[in-house]
């Protein structure tokens, strides 16, 4: 992990605990050793993103390097919370992957009609999985040039 | 001249050759005064048919023309009663009624009662219908028939002219001319003036009868035009329901894809992470069991993953285009092969088989159909694997995937297109059943059939027709 990155946080949006151990488990094992920040719905998303609510304290110039965004979430679903992130002036370059079960054509439509960065679909097999997660954060982590803070 | 008056004249004559001479040139005067009364009354008939024609021209309508042309023809002729008798359609002219008539009041109506002669079919309507007139001055002095005789006293009838009404060669009925208070000689040119009118009354009667064939056939379009309307309405309600099935439908994949797939994950991935974190803790059955556990939930996974895929080709919509079959099977077998170098197959491509089809449905039938050739020669050391086509006698073109594989027995043909139905055991040839379902769908969908036909052991065929509209092809 480049010095650089290796201190900026991993924003995972994901409501279901055992795809979040998962996600966890797979970034741990890949040696991706950034803090990583978990909203479990869209609304402690936006919360953690523009400092409200639960995050009303944090100091929101401290942007996440990648959000991996779930798109079944509870309360604002993961499209609307794409759409709010790239409508806001202050969040509208984040790299956002969409990390997902479906497949569904519309799903994938939307997402990319919304400007996601990348789409995922968690495969059921857990080596899929975690190799997805390997070479998301490879890309991501080490490969991307963020856009300037 | 009446005798009374020329024996008064002869005595005022001095001699009888004056009285000749008065005679001769008197009667000459009367018969010129006769002709001029004939001449009136001609005049006078030919006004009368004048506005039975102009009638004829301004209303179709029966009623009014025959109550008109009745009073009218009563009126000219001094009769006591003119009437329009109608037989009732296939009584064979033995029933009918008065349908109109114009009567002095001193006489009965006769419209509407049933009147039924039982001799009248047999005897007379032929003649009728040839045109005969009946012309008779007094009926108790004409020979009639005492049956007719009481018919015709019931109306009060003693001197009868009738004339056929005919509807094109029908007899339809009878203009009925009947004097009551007296006995009567008709006069031909009053014969004739009853035939002339009869003769128009035809024409409206042919007018009515084409009139009503018309409007029945109106009718008739109105009706189909109504019941195509209602067949629409059907099809449309069937149009809506079928949008909301689909729409459930979809609703249920989508769900599908995300719910069921989701727990899966887990069981899948907690026992991976079982197997690798806790490696040491378990034994070699423990550590079966684990795998069994993935294995188990992996091919659950593609199993939802296929009837997904299935439901989409159902739901997709096709845009049919021209598409060369033979491109498409040769490059999926080159795939084939790519991917497994150390197998050794013959592919046997018939070049140019061109179909008309959604390109990327048409492609999955032959990926289908080549990789199941493909799985069933694995065991084959001089594998082969043909794809070709054939036209039918009646111009639709046959296509076939042949392979020389282990084959199947033709007692379970039916159940090779059933979703999940398999043919061998799962440690032989892997799979779960939903690619021939997917063909069949396909192949339906473009209106067309699949059929298999194999040997166990010995290979099998499939063949498949893509809809009759490629006669022209």
């Amino acid at each position: 992990m480049s010095g650089d990155t290796g201190g900026r946080v991993i924003l995972l949006v994901e409501d279901n605990p055992d795809d979040e151990a998962l996600t966890l488990r797979a970034l741990k094992r890949n040696r991706i050793g950034n803090e990583i920040v978990v909203a479990h719905d869209g609304v402690e998303a936006l919360d953690y993103l523009f400092g409200e609510g639960q995050y009303a304290e944090r100091d929101t110039s401290i942007k996440p390097i990648v959000i991996l965004l779930d798109l079944k979430l509870p309360r604002i679903n993961g499209l609307e919370v794409l759409r709010r992130i790239r409508e806001a002036e202050s969040t509208r370059l984040l790299p956002v992957v969409v990390l997902t079960t479906s497949n569904e054509e519309r799903d994938l439509f939307e997402s990319y009609s919304l400007g996601c960065n990348s789409y995922i679909r968690k495969p059921v097999d857990f080596l899929q999985f975690s190799e997805a997660i390997r070479q998301l954060g490879m890309y991501w982590l080490l490969m991307n040039e963020p856009p300037p803070v | 001249m009446n005798q009374e008056r020329l024996a008064q004249i002869h005595d005022l004559c001095r001699d009888e050759a004056a009285f000749e001479q008065l005679q001769q040139t008197l009667s000459a005067e009367l018969h010129s005064l006769e002709e001029i009364r004939e001449a009136q009354l001609q005049v006078e008939r030919q006004k009368t048919l004048l506005r039975v024609v102009t009638r004829l021209r301004e209303t179709l309508d029966l009623d009014t023309l025959f109550k008109a042309t009745a009073a009218e023809v009563r009126q000219l002729l001094s009769a006591d009663r003119v009437g329009m008798f109608r037989f009732y359609p296939d009584s064979g002219w033995d029933d009918g009624e008065f349908v109109s008539e114009d009567v002095d009041p001193e006489f009965s109506s006769a419209i509407a009662q049933k009147i039924h002669d039982h001799c009248f079919g047999d005897q007379f309507a032929v003649h009728y219908q040839e045109g005969r007139v009946q012309n008779v001055a007094d009926i108790y002095s004409a020979g009639l028939s005492d049956c007719h005789i009481q018919i015709l006293a019931q109306f009060q009838v003693r001197a009868n002219l009738v004339v056929p009404l005919l509807q094109g060669k029908h007899l339809w009925g009878l203009l009925c001319i009947h004097q009551c208070r007296d006995s009567r000689e008709w006069q031909t040119t009053e014969i004739e003036f009853v035939q002339q009118i009869a003769s128009h009354l035809a024409i409206a009667l042919q007018q009515a009868e084409l009139m009503a064939e018309l409007r029945a056939e109106i009718a008739e379009r109105q009706q189909a035009q109504e019941r195509a309307q209602e067949f629409n309405q059907g099809l449309r309600q069937a149009i809506v329901e079928l949008q909301a099935v689909n729409q459930e439908l979809e609703t249920f994949s989508y769900s599908v894809s995300h719910d069921l797939r989701a727990p899966l994950r887990s069981i899948d991935g907690f026992s991976q992470a079982l197997l690798e974190d806790y490696l040491e803790h378990l034994d070699t059955t423990g550590q079966d069991y684990l795998r069994r556990i993935r294995s188990a939930s992996q091919r659950m996974g593609q199993l939802i993953d296929d009837l997904l895929t299935l439901s989409r080709v159902t739901r997709s919509e096709m845009q049919k285009q021209t598409v060369n079959l033979s491109h498409v099977a040769s490059r999926l077998c080159t795939q084939l092969q790519q991917a497994h170098p150390e197998r050794q197959v013959e592919f046997v491509i018939q070049p140019e088989l061109i179909a008309n089809g959604d390109p990327h449905l048409l492609q999955v039938v032959l990926d289908n159909l080549i990789s199941n050739a493909w799985k069933f020669t694995s065991r084959e050391p001089l594998a082969r694997i043909e794809f070709g086509g054939m036209i039918q006698e009646n111009g639709i073109p046959i296509y076939f995937v042949q392979d020389n594989g282990v084959g199947f027995e033709m007692a379970f043909v039916e159940k090779l297109f059933k979703p999940f139905q398999r043919l061998h055991q799962m440690q032989e040839f892997p799979g779960n059943g939903i690619g021939l379902a997917t063909v069949q769908r396909i192949i339906h969908r473009h209106g067309g059939q699949v059929w298999a036909e194999g040997k166990l052991n010995q290979g099998t065929t499939f063949y498949f027709t893509l809809a009759a509209e490629e006669i022209s092809a």
